[in-house]
């Protein structure tokens, strides 16, 4: 506590007070806490959809679409077959459901560990503004499934494609009220370019990101 | 108009004829001139250096000497910057002279933005025949916003074509007494400054500023290049320098 | 880390004569700055949202104490466990301590600027515990025994081949000549690690005070394992870090990742409120925060304040002429470029770094790209002024600054003087009117020609004009 104090008490003197803020100096600080208002955000004409999947293929990421998720096992085995990727798939809960065998792809729910090639996950919501995905840690949504195998696949709703990441936040706060452990934004497959500002696509995390559109 | 001309410290020394093309630019556009004779240095060198007290002697003096002036125009957008830009800041202990400096650097023009803002010269004296790229100058650039007034005046000087380099905005690597204390930092800053200047191909390079004056052309010349013409543009807009093929 | 900034003129010479760093830099110098630009235009209403973040950082430091408060409310509210540092070593302590009391063994890092200020690794790694950078950059560096050169790419100074023969000699494997083939063999060696930690240690580039929420950017991957494999986690963050809301944190985002990279968003961004939850499927058992102080509050209560709106991005450093030209190592400390030659001084005083503020032209390319608008140069100058009050410039600077001084304030004895060098200056320059030799000017003529004056000066030149006219 002796540090806190000090500190706390440090800063204080640093701002010319001996003591905290009175609750009238606090006012606007209390204000911002609860206000959640947006700084100054650039101008976004696109549409959503076409904006969405061009910022992901300028990520390097690849996307293909499907009109219902009963599409969606065929969709994968296609990408992964014409990639000539290993098939071995790890997935959410909520895709355990559909019919991966009759697509040829033995799939398990359930998280990853290291030597999974590929995880299928779901998203949250997506950010057309950039490209990115929106995962939410929780029960039935493993984030080690969208970073540690090197392919990851993310289906995303075309109807949850919401335009920027504030919108993204708007949107937790609605339907779910707290934030999960951990908030994961993505967008596009692992990247560094640490040696000689050389861009190298794929580093620790995924080396592949394929987004398959869902009722676009 | 009275104009009041601070010629700055290098020129006087240094470059005599860029106060006289600044003079014979002002007077061709009708302005009555004048020029402080107990005028010296605007006292950056001591501001940059931390020297404030020395710094705040010579600004006070420059507010005196220019007092009775409609405009202060200088041709240098590091003296301009320091006087427009720094004096409120570096007399901001003596608040009786708050509304006096406030007064004065609402005067204070760099010369070239002054000729095209407030004179709106439309002819220049000069001729110049070949080509030519401009550096711009930081404190010109970044305090003033000299950038597009320079440009906008050599246009108007028949036979002269401007021809930009990679990076005009880059620093020169003078930066007053850094030159001389981190001087081999500051030379290798002026060549890459000089390779963009060489890379062009152009006979001369103009400028607004002493120090980036004889800083690039000291390192032109010690690379081996005795052609390219360095030049102020005062010196070019009025003739100075009449150049024909 | 150790301080060598004392040393910047020696490294500053080295570094002009080395022909690798000048490849490098130049290279760093193009992507970057290039890549800034473009990735800006992408805003139509850039210079707003850098005007807004501006604000919304003095604003955060304006209320810190209450920030702080509240941040460690809502984090303590979820599970995570907030500790307190003052110094670096307190924060070396108070992490060994967590280690310890839960027989960690392994660390990995993702990379914390902040843990190279307080030395974190050697102390760690002096106590048993192995601690394995996971960031590319700081990976190679830490095997190279070296120390960052640039706040977002650690390596830069670094040439590939270097690069490869170090992979080489450490890692056993077949010699690699391509950059691609090199970085997934550091995937390889490092995967094992990830899988394998006791503990993962992080930064944090923002702390949100309204949900107690430590957040970073990334773009490996290496820093979502950092905060989500390993049993423990510990987020380090100097308290100048936290930022009111969610919303706050986002908007400045879209500065942050242009200025640093030029990207429009960087790869991955990480949200990380408490430990792993009932029902979650990953995450660290416990959530540690440390707030750090280590020198932040002197500087809250200097006029160097506007320095801790820094976010981090390394824009100034990238388009600092003295950098670009001399690179990281000659700042002697973790921040380099103009940021550094701010905070160096500020933080391990005054007197072990005077150099560093000294070293710029003030010509304000750093102010132009901060994306918070810290004013660089207006800092610089207020150190030198710092420096000359408490009497650390070299006596004979002060006397000849004085002595220019005096001489401009009395304009008989000006003119007689300048009189006087203007004919001297004009015969030593001869017919091609370059001085090459100066007496003591030698740092200005080693590389360079003097042009010498013309001769007369202007003053009486414009009183021969004015009796000619009269």
């Amino acid at each position: 506590m002796r540090a806190r104090d000090n500190i706390l008490g440090k800063i204080r003197a640093a701002l010319g007070r001996s003591r905290p803020l009175t609750d009238t100096e606090a006012a606007p600080v209390r204000m911002a806490l609860r206000q959640n208002r947006r700084g100054p955000l650039p101008t976004m004409t696109w549409e959503l959809v076409p904006r969405f999947r061009e910022r992901c293929l300028s990520l390097s990421s690849t996307v293909d679409e499907v009109a219902s998720l009963e599409l969606l096992p065929a969709a994968v085995k296609r990408y992964l077959a014409s990639n000539n990727l290993p098939q071995g798939c790890v997935c959410w809960p909520q895709f355990a459901g559909l019919d991966w065998a009759g697509a040829g792809l033995a799939v398990q729910a359930r998280p990853a560990t290291g030597e999974d090639p590929v995880g299928v996950t779901g998203a949250y919501c997506a950010i057309a503004e950039t490209g990115t995905l929106m995962l939410l840690s929780g029960a039935g949504t493993p984030l080690k499934n969208s970073l540690l195998p090197e392919t990851h696949v993310a289906v995303v709703q075309a109807s949850r494609i919401v335009r920027c990441i504030e919108d993204g936040w708007d949107l937790l706060r609605r339907e779910h009220g707290t934030l999960p452990r951990q908030v994961a934004f993505i967008s596009g497959p692992s990247r560094t370019a640490d040696i000689e500002m050389t861009l190298v696509i794929g580093i620790h995390g995924p080396y592949r990101v394929h987004i398959i559109l869902v009722g676009a | 108009m009275r104009v009041g001309l601070f010629v700055t410290c290098l020129v006087d020394l240094m470059r005599p004829r860029i106060g006289v093309s600044s003079v014979k630019l002002l007077e061709s556009a009708g302005c009555e001139v004048v020029v402080p004779a107990s005028q010296t240095c605007c006292g950056q060198p001591g501001y940059n250096s931390g020297e404030r007290a020395a710094a705040q002697a010579l600004a006070r003096k420059v507010l005196q000497e220019f007092a009775e002036c409609d405009y202060v125009v200088t041709p240098s957008g590091s003296c301009g910057g320091m006087i427009k830009v720094h004096y409120p800041e570096l007399l901001s202990e003596f608040p009786d002279l708050e509304a006096e400096v406030r007064r004065l650097t609402a005067r204070t023009w760099e010369l070239a933005d002054f000729l095209v803002s407030v004179l709106r010269l439309q002819r220049v004296p000069g001729r110049f025949h070949g080509t030519v790229t401009y550096h711009d100058s930081c404190s010109g650039l970044r305090e003033l916003g000299v950038k597009w007034q320079p440009r906008q005046l050599l246009s108007k000087v028949p036979g002269l074509t401007v021809k930009e380099m990679a990076a005009p905005e880059q620093c020169c690597g003078f930066g007053g007494t850094f030159a001389v204390k981190f001087g081999a930092i500051s030379s290798r800053i002026a060549d890459q400054k000089c390779t963009d200047i060489s890379d062009t191909g152009v006979d001369a390079v103009v400028l607004g500023d002493l120090g980036c004056m004889l800083n690039i052309e000291g390192r032109l010349r010690r690379r081996g290049d005795p052609k390219t013409k360095v030049l102020h543009f005062a010196e070019v807009l009025a003739g100075a320098r009449d150049e024909s093929a | 880390m150790q301080v060598s900034s004392h040393q910047f003129k020696r490294k500053a010479a080295e570094a002009l004569t080395n022909p690798q760093l000048h490849k490098a830099m130049s290279n760093l110098r193009m992507r970057m700055v290039a890549g800034r630009a473009e990735s800006v235009l992408e805003l139509d209403n850039f210079e707003d949202i850098r005007e807004a973040a501006k604000q919304r950082r003095d604003f955060a430091l304006a209320n810190l104490d209450y920030l702080l408060e509240e941040f460690e409310r809502n984090a303590t509210a979820r599970g995570a466990e907030v500790h307190w540092a003052e110094t670096g070593e307190e924060v070396n302590r108070l992490v060994l301590d967590i280690a310890r009391r839960n027989q960690v063994s392994k660390i990995i890092k993702s990379k914390s600027m902040l843990g190279e200020e307080t030395g974190l690794n050697q102390f760690l790694e002096a106590a048993g515990i192995e601690v394995r950078e996971t960031d590319l950059g700081e990976y190679i560096i830490q095997e190279a025994h070296e120390t960052p050169s640039h706040i977002i790419a650690p390596a830069v100074h670094r040439t590939s081949e270097e690069i490869a023969q170090l992979f080489y000699e450490k890692h056993g494997l077949p010699r690699k000549t391509d950059i691609g083939e090199m970085t997934r063999e550091a995937r390889t060696i490092l995967r094992p690690y990830f899988l394998s930690a006791d503990m993962g240690i992080s930064g944090a580039n923002f702390l949100v005070a309204q949900t107690g929420t430590s957040m970073i950017v990334t773009n490996e991957g290496n820093g979502r394992m950092t905060t989500t494999l390993p049993r423990v986690h510990v987020a380090i963050a100097g308290i100048e870090k936290v930022l009111p809301t969610l919303e706050d944190v986002s908007f400045i985002l879209r500065l942050l990742t242009r200025s640093a990279t030029g990207q429009s968003i960087s790869n991955y961004l990480t949200f990380t409120t408490g430990p792993k939850q009932l029902g979650d499927q990953d995450g660290p058992e416990q959530f540690h925060i440390i707030i750090v102080d280590a020198g932040r509050t002197r500087v809250l209560g200097s006029d160097l304040r506007a320095a801790l709106r820094c976010i981090r991005c390394g824009a100034c450093m990238n388009h600092c002429p003295v950098y670009q030209n001399i690179g990281g190592h000659p700042y002697g400390w973790v921040y380099p470029g103009p940021i550094g030659a701010v905070l160096t001084p500020a933080y391990v005083g005054l007197e072990n770094a005077l150099d560093l503020p000294n070293a710029a032209t003030l010509c304000n390319q750093c102010g132009v790209v901060c994306p918070v608008k810290i004013p660089l140069p207006d800092l610089m100058r207020k150190l030198r002024e710092k420096q000359v009050e408490r009497g650390l410039r070299p006596w004979r600077e002060r006397a000849g600054l004085k002595l220019w001084a005096w001489a401009a304030t009395h304009p008989a004895v000006y003119v007689w003087i300048t009189r006087i060098a203007a004919r001297l200056g004009r015969w030593a320059g001869g017919p091609a009117g370059l001085i090459r030799n100066l007496p003591g000017g030698s740092n200005w003529t080693d590389e360079r020609d003097l042009p010498s004056p013309e001769g007369k000066i202007f003053r009486d030149l414009y009183a021969v004009r004015g009796k000619r006219r009269a």
